[in-house]
């Protein structure tokens, strides 16, 4: 009998639950294309199809923080490459439509906790960033993991 | 009540306690992460040689020798690796004398202004043409729109002219030609 009614109190407590788990999804990775040695390549967070572009979801009206892990190098096999993010290089947008030419929140520092609110058509956010080779910097193709976590604040 | 119910008991606080538990911690696991890559691919290294030397040969004190780019023994090459098609930079730095090893002496050298060419299609100096790149260009400003050829090799060809003294002292002159080259990122 006991069990059972713990079991109603348990159910209960789960219906009060309103607010819908957020998700994040890379939807485009950012992508320097050709670089010459010795000479540093910018893609700047408006460029679509070269800046990344991660798309949230989640409860209309509710604030996330977003945090980025940054690399500081791409890599390729016996060599690596500086990679920078500067204090203006992330964008996000929660109104509806989304505009990367024009984000409802522009110059953010990717490099600290960026919090924001969630719209009713989600959020995009977007990131540029610089690399910037050796003169003798090996010839191939480079890469590294940038990752956005995405949490609740509660408000 | 028998076993069997006994075990029904148990299995379904089991599952009770299993559901409070995600309950309880399904909150704190409101975070997600997503991971996207940074990616780009590094071309060429780009390199410049000294194939050939700049060579008057023997001068008879007095008497001028001049060198043309389009001398294949005598002119200097300077032969450039890289990307195909790249746009480069291209700087000679060119001396205004030549000097006896131990500094006694020294010889004036003067460099036209249609004293190099850039090939890009590295045929030889003698048989380069404006299609096969830049012919009489000023050494001093070497063509803005240089780029590596379509085989992945451009050659720089420079003459000069020599000016010796009536008393210019016997021996070997030499001076440092050097040509800086980079890549423009065109």
């Amino acid at each position: 009998m006991m069990g059972i009614a713990y079991a109603v109190l348990v159910l209960s407590s789960l219906s009060g639950y309103a607010v819908s788990a957020q998700t994040v999804t890379s939807t485009n990775d950012l992508a320097f294309g050709n670089i010459f040695p010795g000479v540093p390549k910018a893609i700047v967070k408006s460029s679509v199809g070269d800046a990344a572009e991660f798309t949230v979801t989640g409860t209309t009206g509710a604030e996330v923080t977003l945090d980025f892990t940054l690399p500081a190098y791409m890599y390729t096999t016996g060599a690596n490459m500086p990679l920078f993010f500067s204090s203006s290089d992330c964008a996000v947008d929660s109104t509806n439509p989304q505009d990367q030419s024009n984000p409802s929140a522009n110059n953010l520092n990717p490099n600290g906790t960026i919090t924001y609110r969630i719209g009713s058509n989600g959020m995009s956010v977007w990131l540029g960033g610089r690399v910037v080779p050796g003169l003798v910097q090996k010839s191939g193709s480079y890469t590294a993991t940038i990752r956005l976590t995405v949490a609740y604040t509660g408000f | 009540m028998g076993n069997w119910s006994i075990f029904n008991i148990r299995l379904l606080k089991l599952a009770i306690v299993t559901v409070a538990l995600w309950a309880i911690l399904s909150p704190l696991s409101a975070l997600d992460f997503s991971d996207g890559t940074a990616s780009g691919t590094v071309l060429t290294i780009i390199t410049a040689a000294a194939t050939q030397d700049l060579a008057f040969g023997n001068i008879l004190q007095a008497v001028p020798k001049s060198i043309g780019y389009n001398n294949d023994a005598s002119s200097a090459i300077f032969t450039i690796t890289g990307e195909a098609s790249a746009g480069i930079n291209l700087q000679l730095i060119l001396p205004e004398y030549v000097s006896l090893s131990d500094g006694s002496d020294r010889m004036t050298i003067i460099f036209s202004s249609t004293d190099a060419a850039v090939d890009t299609t590295t045929v030889t100096p003698s048989t380069i043409s404006a299609s096969d790149g830049w012919i009489n260009q000023n050494p001093y400003y070497l063509p803005a729109s240089a780029v590596i050829g379509s085989a992945g090799t451009t050659k720089i060809y420079l003459g000069g002219k020599i000016v010796p003294s009536v008393d210019q002292t016997p021996g070997t002159y030499s001076g440092d030609i050097v040509l800086s080259v980079s890549y423009n990122g065109s």
